[in-house]
């Protein structure tokens, strides 16, 4: 339920101000703590995680500048843990499975209570999540195009893979069992349980400080201010339905495109909204079904975009926003469907589809679609220089939708993701792989009075004998533009072998042969507004 | 003799040592040509052959932040000729559509390439051709290209290419900033921007401290210059020349040393200092004044990332001289522009625009007789005309007056709350060393908003930055990555090697140094390093460090050595300064004249105490203005001033009740 907006008017402005900033910086030490002390390149340089803190009864408090599609389903994973165990002084609870807290199998999610003195209840929790190169599964990085969850790597309920400061090495040890390069595994979840000791070690020195009532008190405060912020910004907004679709090229496998529907309402008078997917397609064939806090955490992030950027980011943000996404379409996924592509593909589409509903009731805070694929690439071999195995994943950023005002940013990665490039010198001393280019590509952003950015071309060439997976999309529908602004262009995906370039498919899986080139050409963003004379003579912004 | 000039953007401010004694001296900047007013400095103080002459300067800084430097060309490997402009291909907020970074240092038409590569082995797979240099050379020519950069993919590991590049390139004529010698670590886009960022100030530096070094030379023979660098070490002015990435922070570096210097004196150990000048403001945050100041290899400035050391220093785009208007909403905004020293503040006779100095001097909190000493006379009239012209929807000239001084300290708040509270410390355990022209007419006020319950303005706050200056050991980086196992003799080898290159470097400065050593360690397959002392047991230190900060270790997992590093450091001869024994009293007999003075809503007369008549011991309470040389001290009603052993002034602040917060 949603509580009245004003209810905890007797804060302190500073003391909140203090707080606020104690546990953002809690979570964002916890953040560089895993990327420095974590082994594979998409944690410690891509920094593709996130920390979170949250209150004695699991609601979220605060989160570092990680993912946002982490937003929504963090909760999600403390929700299931504490239903599912007990959780002790010096435990930590570790899941993976999308269908009890997780998104996708490779994000690997830890949650670590918080014990005070003299209290038997934990009174906080910290939790990380990070994705790992490999979780085992069909296909190697375990993001290709399955048909079912099986196929896409092992799966884990909540469990307590550390008891009482003890790590439990049979529990470490079957999952290692069933991943492709364990060693790099074990580094980086060892990487993962320090983080959330990190994190609860702060968190007590912050309650021996202030006390725990005081903590408590802030955290809800805190979150009671976040909600008064988010009712404000929605008192704002027009009354009215607002529709909008939009497609995923396919599901990998079966070739057809996945619809997907949102239909929002905007009470202003009672400060609430309310964003409706039913309608949209049935659950797919293939990986780009996405579970519920998938679905909650894109509309979470459109929302909280349009407040200040010092907004903190709580639970206390959704409460006015109710998500409605009937189970068993691809925005709602029942096991046993396949998810890995609803994290990173569909969680994107569900973002163009409400930014398209919100255009129409102010067109002037919206920008057009940008790129709207992470273009994932997953590799798994044999290193020709060790002899051992290798996983590597990354994902390519594309062109920023143009903005009411502004062109669109090219090579930036948007919305659900934030992720950085692995630096070639740190990928190639990794994996044997040798990148070729990185480049901007040029004219791929959507004209209009202001500009889609420009996505990305990258190349690269395998050393060693490799299997691929591409999970990519806007390869048919492109990045649309809005006010009149022309769409983005679409991207590709191709492999030269002896000379000849080939296309592959967006979403597709294959065996490579070592000097086997390839190339993604990632979409370029919408453009905003119709061309004129005087857009056509400006020169491009930024890069 | 020993002579160090701070240059900022309004006053040039010089501390030197005469006979044992601590001598300060301000003069306006000469912003068009900072060695005129640093020339005046050397004359006026009459400096002895010989002398040292240690310079904290910010045309580095300004030249990023106003984007006026050279037309840079930078040179990068076929194919990745972008990485400069896409960076890390994230972006600078996560949760706001309409941010976005600011447009790369080098415009997509000054992007080169040329056809190499190195291995991440660090072999050769191919070479750059003899033609294609000269090709590349000529295409930099006719760029019109005002210095270049060149950054190949692995010339930290292997800068064979690199180096051919740069042969085939010194026929220009132009400065070249080469990525392995300024950074040889990895991380292409980092380097690459570390690299292109000296490119961009290396003309004009380079400029700068050849005239600077010989006019000081025409005017003091033998004089040696050296130039502070933003980690807050000293180093050569011909080294800076070459290397002007490592001195984008060198004044507010001089301050964080001599507020560290003063607070270590005090026996305080937690300080957030404060340095608001003329134009800028800088704030940095130091938790254990004993450990000295943190530096981070890992900064920004105006967006770009540079990897050299730095103190990590937080600036704020506003000072005493900055310009208040209205904007088109009709709300007061101060800065980021400034007065500067031409035309100066309406007060100094010349400008027209208010300015926060215009508003101190209007509010009584500065004085028009004793500025300078009476050496520079504020005109009161003149700017009193002025702000009842500018004053938009305001009742008066007061009220503007006020307002300008709101708006200002609320920027300032900020910029405290960003090294404070949003890194997670709470500013009610630290105390506020305050500083700079005009940093202690703000501290109380800002201490009271922020709740920290002390302020400490140090003797000649005009002059701190100078002050820290000239204390600062004279400092020199050298690192090698060598990228082994624990125990592997290369280690030995690679400080032999770094040692006898400092120890080279440094006597030919004339400086005896010593050779500190350290190893950044990691595990296997990481990604970042922790430094630690290179000592028998530097393993098992790593592993305490590691746990301690990460939350695990693990001593049976294989370890590797990534870096040597070699600091060497030339001590400067400390001050010799003397402690004074207290004598409690009021100070009364320092008072110098009452004058009103505005505080929250109303004018009260209140007592002009003169610093420099204070004892050790006094004890002066608020309301009151302490008055001197180069600074003026403002004690809002309740708190309470009393002068320490150190001549420092040491002010308790009473908070604020929230009700009476602006």
């Amino acid at each position: 339920m949603a509580s009245p907006p004003h209810k905890s008017e007797n804060f302190d402005p500073v003391e909140l101000a203090v707080f606020k900033s104690a546990f953002h910086s809690i979570a964002e030490e916890m953040g560089a703590a895993l990327r420095r002390s974590s082994f594979s390149p998409n944690i410690k340089e891509r920094r593709d995680y996130s920390t979170a803190l949250f209150d004695g009864a699991g609601c979220l408090v605060a989160m570092g500048e990680g993912m946002p599609v982490h937003l929504g389903s963090m909760p999600m994973s403390v929700r299931a843990v504490l239903d599912a165990l007990t959780l002790e002084r010096g435990d930590v609870a570790m899941l993976n499975d999308p269908y009890s807290g997780g998104t996708h199998l490779p994000d690997i999610t830890m949650v670590m209570p918080v014990h005070l003195r003299g209290r038997a209840q934990p009174a906080f929790y910290v939790a990380n999540r990070a994705h790992h190169a490999d979780v085992g599964g069909a296909f190697a990085g375990s993001m290709g195009p399955a048909r079912e969850i099986y196929q896409e790597g092992f799966r884990v309920p909540p469990v307590k893979v550390v008891r009482r400061e003890t790590i439990q090495r049979d529990i470490l040890t079957l999952l290692l069992h069933n991943v492709r390069t364990p060693q790099e595994r074990e580094g980086d979840l060892t990487a993962q349980i320090g983080t959330c000791r990190i994190g609860a070690r702060r968190l007590e020195s912050l309650a021996a400080r202030y006390g725990f009532d005081r903590v408590a008190r802030n955290m809800a405060a805190l979150l009671d201010y976040s909600e008064r912020l988010m009712r404000v910004e929605l008192s704002r907004w027009p009354e009215g339905e607002f529709t909008a679709k939009d497609f995923l090229d396919d599901d990998g496998i079966t070739g057809r495109p996945v619809e997907i529907r949102a239909r929002i309402s905007l009470d202003p008078h009672r400060a609430s909204a309310r964003v409706d997917f039913s309608g949209s397609a049935p659950q797919a064939q293939g990986c780009v079904n996405a579970v519920y806090a998938i679905t909650c955490s894109a509309v979470h992030y459109v929302f909280l975009c349009l407040l200040p950027a010092e907004a903190p980011r709580n639970a206390g943000l959704m409460r006015p926003v109710q998500v409605i996404a009937p189970l068993g379409t691809v925005v709602n996924a029942r096991p046993p469907a396949a998810v890995a592509g609803g994290n990173v593909e569909t969680s994107q589409r569900i973002v163009d589809v409400v930014l398209r509903a919100l255009a129409q009731a102010a067109p002037e805070r919206i920008p057009a679609a940008s790129s709207g694929t992470m273009n994932n690439l997953a590799v798994g071999g044999t290193d020709f220089r060790t002899g051992r195995p290798f996983a590597y994943y990354e994902t390519v950023a594309g062109g920023m939708g143009a903005r009411p005002g502004l062109d669109g940013i090219s090579g930036i990665h948007t919305h659900m993701t934030n992720s950085r490039n692995t630096p070639v010198e740190a990928l190639e001393y990794a994996v044997p792989i040798r990148v070729r280019r990185y480049s901007l590509r040029p004219g791929s952003g959507g004209a209009g009075k202001f500009r889609g950015g420009d996505g990305i071309i990258r190349e690269m060439e395998f050393l060693s004998p490799a299997e691929l997976s591409v999970l990519a999309d806007r390869r048919r529908f492109r990045p649309y533009g809005l006010a009149g602004g022309a769409p983005g262009a679409p991207g590709r995906t191709q492999v030269l072998f002896k000379d000849t370039w080939r296309e592959l498919p967006g979403k597709c899986n294959l065996q490579v042969e070592p000097g086997t080139i390839l190339r993604i050409e990632t979409p370029g963003g919408g453009g905003w507004g119709k061309r004129d004379l005087s857009s056509r003579n400006r020169r491009r912004q930024g890069r | 003799m020993r002579i160090a000039i701070d240059t900022g953007g309004t006053f040039t401010d010089c501390v030197f040592e005469r006979e044992g004694q601590l001598c300060a001296l301000k003069v306006c900047s000469t912003p068009r040509d900072p060695t005129q007013s640093i020339l005046s400095v050397l004359r006026s103080i009459g400096a002895s052959k010989q002398s040292l002459l240690r310079h904290g300067t910010t045309v580095g800084t300004n030249t990023l932040l106003e984007r006026n430097g050279a037309r840079v060309a930078l040179v990068s490997t076929e194919g990745f000729e972008d990485v400069i402009a896409i960076g890390r291909q994230a972006r600078p907020s996560l949760y706001d559509w309409f941010d976005g970074p600011l447009p790369p240092l080098v415009p997509e038409k000054l992007r080169f390439r040329i056809r190499e590569r190195i291995a991440s082995s660090g072999e050769i797979l191919r070479r750059p051709g003899a033609r294609e240099l000269r090709r590349l050379a000529g295409l930099l020519r006719a760029s019109k290209a005002e210095a270049v950069a060149v950054c190949l993919l692995f010339s930290f590991a292997n800068p064979a290419n690199e180096r051919a590049v740069e042969t085939a390139l010194h026929g220009l004529g132009l400065p070249l900033s080469v990525s392995h010698r300024l950074l040889p670590e990895f991380r292409e886009y980092e380097r690459a921007s570390n690299c292109a960022v000296n490119a961009y100030l290396a003309p004009i530096m380079g400029s700068y401290l050849a005239r600077l070094e010989t006019a000081a030379r025409k005017e003091i023979p033998g004089a040696r210059v050296s130039v502070m660098q933003s980690s807050g070490g000293i180093i050569a002015a011909r080294a800076a020349a070459q290397e002007p990435v490592r001195t984008i922070l060198s004044g507010p570096a001089g301050g964080v040393v001599g507020a560290c210097d003063v607070a270590r004196r005090a026996g305080i150990e937690r300080i957030i200092t404060f340095d608001m000048g003329g134009t800028s403001t800088d704030v940095a945050l130091v938790d254990g004044v004993g450990s000295g100041p943190v530096t981070t290899r890992e900064s920004e400035v105006a967006g770009m990332p540079v990897a050299v050391p730095m103190l990590s220093i937080h600036t704020v785009g506003a000072g005493g001289g900055s310009l208040a208007r209205f904007d088109a909403g009709g709300a007061l905004e101060v800065g980021p522009e400034s007065a500067g020293a031409d035309p100066g503040p309406i007060c100094y006779g010349h400008g027209v625009t208010p300015t926060v100095t215009d508003a101190n001097l209007l509010l009584g909190r500065i004085g028009p007789e004793c500025f300078l000493e009476g050496g520079l006379k504020l005109d009161a009239v003149r700017t009193r005309d002025y702000f009842d012209e500018n004053r938009g929807l305001m009742t008066d000239f007061k009220a503007l007056a006020a307002g300008i001084v709101r708006v200002v300290e609320a920027s300032m708040e900020r910029g405290m709350r960003v090294v404070s509270m949003e890194r997670g410390f709470d500013p009610r355990d630290f105390t506020l060393v305050a500083f700079g022209g005009s940093g202690p007419l703000h501290a109380c006020a800002l201490a009271a908003s922020l709740r920290i319950p002390r302020v400490l303005i140090p003797r000649l706050p005009g002059a701190l930055s100078a002050l820290g200056i000239l204390i600062s050991d004279a400092v020199r980086d050298y690192s090698r990555t060598v990228m082994v196992l624990p125990g592997s003799a290369e280690i030995v080898r690679a400080f032999l090697e770094l040692t006898r290159r400092g120890a080279r470097d440094m006597r030919r400065e004339g400086l005896t140094a010593i050779a500190v050593r350290s190893v950044d360690v990691r595990y296997a397959g990481q990604g970042y390093e922790i430094e630690v002392p290179w000592t028998k047991d530097y393993v098992s230190r790593f592993h305490r460090a590691h746990r301690g900060r990460y939350g695990y270790a693990d001593e049976q997992w294989p370890i590797e050595v990534v870096n040597a590093r070699v600091r060497m450091i030339a001590r400067a001869e400390p001050l010799r300064l003397r402690r004074r024994p207290l004598h409690p009293g009021d100070g009364r007999t320092a008072i110098v004249g009452k004058r009103p003075v505005f505080f929250h809503r109303a004018f009260e007369r209140v007592p002009v105490y003169d610093r420099a008549r204070l004892q050790p011991g006094a004890r002066i309470a608020g309301p009151a203005v302490i008055a001197e040389y180069s600074a003026t001290t403002v004690v809002p009603p309740g708190c309470i001033a009393r002068v320490d052993e150190w001549a420092n002034l040491a002010i308790n602040i009473v908070a604020k009740p929230l009700s009476a917060r602006h």
